[in-house]
C-alpha cells in the first residue's frame, strides 16, 4: 500500500474508533439536504430508473449512472466545512 | 425486488442465522459501542486489498472483507459459492445469483432494530414525525423515512385529492381583507402565516384544545393556517380574528388606527396564554411555559447593573418577544455612534454610504449606558446609593427574532414618526450582542473567535413590515418570503411577487 493510502487508513481508523465518523455523516447528510443536494440526487435517480423501467433497473446500474453527476454536485462549501472539521479533530487528537 | 427477498436466502437462513445477523451488523455496519467500533476500525478493510474505501462488503457466509467497486467480494462469491454478502456502510443485503441487493422483510426488519439499538448508544435520540425542538439541540435529532401506519393509510385512501407544490406555486399566499384600518393587524397575520416553525407547528395539527367556549384564539389560529394553505386564491375575511382580538385584548378594540407592534406582542401573549392550556398547566408560571409561542418567540435579555465604584455587577435576565430599537434622529441621547466595530464588520456592511444600519442600532442597544446622577441605584456590595452603568446584552436568542425600529415617537413635546431608512442585511449574525461575546472581551479577548461554520446565532429574514404614511394616517404591508426564497408583498388583499432588492430597499 502506497504511504497515501497507509494514511488514509490510519486517519479513517482514528474516525470510526472515536465515533467521529458516524457524527461526520450525519452532518454531511445534513449540510446536503439542506443545500437541496437530495432532492436532486432523488430526481435525477427518479429519471434513470424512468429510462431504465422499473422491473429491471438494479441498484448497481443506478449506482453507476448517479455517481459521477452526485460527486460532482457537491457545493464546495459543503467540502470546505467537512474538511474543516476533520483538520480539527485531527489536530484535537493527533494523528 | 419483492419483500419477501430472493429465493437464494433460504440457504442462510438456518440454524441461528438472526443473531449471527445481528452480530454482524452491531459490530461491521452500525457499530454502537466504543468497543465495536475499535473492533470495526481495525478489521474493516478488505481481505484482498486492504482498502477501507471501496463499498466494502462482508461476506453472509463465512468472515471475509472485500471491495464491492473492485469486485474483490464478486470473487469470493464465485469461488466459495457464497451468494449472499451484506453492505458495511449502509446494510442492504447483496444477492450474487440475482445480481442486485434484495429485500427481505425479515433481515429488514433485524436492520432497523440494530441500526435503533446503534443510535440509542451514541445518544443520537431518533424521531419519525416533525419534533419541534429549540434549534440549539437539533444537531442531535436523527431524521428517518416517514412509513405510514394502517391508520395513516386508510386515511390516505379516503382523501384521495393531492396537492404538489412546484418550484413557483402559490401555496400559502393569500390576501387579507382590510375591514376597516385593520390593516395592522393584516400585516402581522402575513408575518405569522410565514413563520416556518409556526406555520410546521399548525399545520400538523398539535393544539388540542381545552378552552370550552369557542374564544380560543390558538384554535382560530390554526383556522387560520388552514385557510391561508388550502389553496384558495381569493381573499381571506379575518372577521372571527378579529373579533377574538378584540375580546382578548380591549385596548386594540375598535376601528381607529393601531400599532401593529402593539398588535404582534398582545397576539403573541394571548396565543401564549390559550396555549399553555395545551400543557395542562393552568398555573401562571411564566417561566416553565413550553408552549409553542415561547419556544420559538422568547428569547432572554441580560441587563447588568455594574456600580462605579465597587464595580460589582448585579445581573437580571427578562424575557422578550421583541427587541425595540432607538432611531437617529430620535430624542433619546447617544446617537451618532462611531462608525465600525464587531457588530457591522461581521455583518458585512459598509459604512460609505453613510446610512445606519440595524447592527448601529443593535449596538446602541448593547452598550454600556451610565445612568447618570439622577438615577442612582442601591448597591448591595456597597450598601448605599450610588452611579452606576447599566448595559444590555443577548443571553439567549429566540428561534424567531422580531426586531421592532421605533418610528413612532411619542414624547412630551411632539408626536412624529421618524423616517430614516434603516439598512437591514438578509443574514444576521448576532453574536457580537451575546452576553457570552461581552464576557469574553471583558475577560481580554478582543479578537472575537469567529468560527464561519458555527450558525447557532445567525438569522435568516423572512419578513418585513413597512409602514407608509404618517403618525395620523398611514398604511402597513409586509413583505415575506416563501416557499424557497421568493418574496411577496402583501397589501392587505394585494399579493404581488416582489424582489429582494425591493425588500432589502424598503424603509423597515
Amino acid at each position: 500500500m502506497s504511504k497515501e493510502s497507509r494514511m488514509k487508513a490510519t486517519v479513517n481508523q482514528k474516525l470510526t474508533e472515536m465515533g467521529e465518523r458516524e457524527r461526520l455523516k450525519e452532518l454531511l447528510r445534513a449540510k446536503l439536504t439542506e443545500c437541496g443536494w437530495k432532492d436532486q440526487m432523488k430526481a435525477h435517480c427518479k429519471e434513470v430508473i424512468k429510462e431504465k423501467g422499473l422491473e429491471q433497473i438494479t441498484v448497481e446500474d443506478l449506482v453507476v449512472e448517479v455517481t459521477p453527476k452526485g460527486r460532482a454536485l457537491v457545493p464546495d462549501s459543503v467540502k470546505k466545512e467537512l474538511l474543516h472539521r476533520i483538520r480539527t479533530f485531527l489536530s484535537q487528537h493527533g494523528t | 425486488m419483492s419483500p419477501a427477498g430472493c429465493p437464494h436466502v433460504s440457504s442462510f437462513k438456518v440454524d441461528n442465522w438472526k443473531q449471527n445477523l445481528r452480530v454482524i451488523y452491531q459490530c461491521f455496519v452500525w457499530s454502537g459501542s466504543a468497543e465495536t467500533r475499535k473492533r470495526k476500525a481495525k478489521s474493516c478493510i478488505c481481505h484482498m486489498c486492504g482498502a477501507h474505501l471501496n463499498r466494502l462488503h462482508s461476506c453472509l457466509y463465512c468472515v471475509f472483507f472485500a471491495c464491492f467497486a473492485k469486485k474483490h467480494i464478486h470473487e469470493h462469491a464465485k469461488s466459495k459459492r457464497h451468494n449472499l454478502a451484506i453492505d458495511l456502510l449502509y446494510g442492504g443485503i447483496y444477492c450474487f445469483m440475482c445480481q442486485d441487493y434484495i429485500y427481505d422483510k425479515d433481515m429488514e426488519q433485524i436492520a432497523k432494530e440494530e441500526q435503533r439499538k446503534a443510535w440509542k448508544m451514541q445518544g443520537m435520540p431518533h424521531y419519525t414525525a416533525l419534533v419541534i425542538s429549540p434549534r440549539q439541540h437539533s444537531t442531535g435529532e436523527k431524521y428517518s423515512t416517514w412509513e405510514p401506519t394502517k391508520r395513516e393509510l386508510e386515511l390516505l385512501r379516503h382523501n384521495p385529492k393531492r396537492r404538489r407544490i412546484t418550484s413557483n406555486c402559490t401555496i400559502g399566499l393569500r390576501g387579507l381583507i382590510n375591514l376597516g384600518n385593520t390593516c395592522f393587524m393584516n400585516c402581522i397575520v402575513q408575518a405569522l402565516t410565514h413563520t416556518p416553525l409556526l406555520r410546521d407547528f399548525f399545520l400538523s395539527d398539535r393544539h388540542k384544545c381545552e378552552m370550552q367556549s369557542n374564544s380560543c384564539l390558538v384554535c382560530e389560529m390554526s383556522q387560520l393556517f388552514q385557510e391561508f394553505y388550502s389553496g384558495h386564491r381569493s381573499p381571506h375575511i379575518p372577521f372571527r380574528l378579529l373579533h377574538l382580538v378584540w375580546t382578548h385584548a380591549r385596548h386594540l378594540a375598535g376601528y381607529e388606527q393601531q400599532d401593529a407592534h402593539e398588535f404582534l406582542i398582545a397576539a403573541l401573549d394571548v396565543l401564549h396564554r390559550h396555549c399553555k392550556d395545551d400543557n395542562g398547566k393552568k398555573a401562571n408560571n411564566p417561566n416553565h411555559c413550553n408552549c409553542i409561542i415561547d419556544q420559538i418567540f422568547t428569547g432572554g435579555l441580560q441587563s447588568d447593573v455594574t456600580c462605579q465604584v465597587c464595580h460589582g455587577v448585579s445581573t437580571t435576565i427578562d424575557p422578550f418577544w421583541d427587541i425595540s430599537l432607538d432611531l437617529p434622529g430620535s430624542s433619546t441621547p447617544f446617537w451618532p455612534l462611531s462608525p465600525g466595530g464587531d457588530g457591522s464588520a461581521l455583518n458585512g456592511e459598509s459604512h460609505a454610504t453613510g446610512a445606519t444600519t440595524l447592527t448601529d442600532c443593535l449596538r446602541r442597544f448593547t452598550r454600556p449606558e451610565h445612568l447618570g446622577s439622577s438615577a442612582k441605584i442601591k448597591c448591595s456590595g456597597c450598601h448605599s446609593y450610588q452611579e452606576s452603568t447599566k448595559q444590555l446584552t443577548m443571553k439567549k436568542l429566540p428561534i424567531v427574532a422580531c426586531f421592532h425600529l421605533k418610528r413612532f415617537e411619542h414624547s412630551a413635546k411632539l408626536r412624529r414618526k421618524i423616517t430614516t431608512y434603516v439598512s437591514f442585511p438578509l443574514e444576521l449574525d448576532m453574536t457580537p450582542f451575546m452576553a457570552s461575546s461581552k464576557e469574553s472581551r471583558m475577560n481580554g479577548q478582543y479578537q472575537l473567535a469567529v468560527d464561519p461554520f458555527n450558525n447557532d446565532n445567525k438569522y435568516s429574514l423572512f419578513a418585513v413590515v413597512n409602514h407608509q404614511g404618517t403618525l395620523e394616517s398611514g398604511h402597513y404591508t409586509t413583505f415575506i418570503r416563501q416557499h424557497k426564497d421568493q418574496w411577496f408583498k402583501c397589501d392587505d388583499a394585494i399579493i404581488t411577487k416582489a424582489s429582494i432588492k425591493d425588500v432589502l430597499d424598503s424603509e423597515g
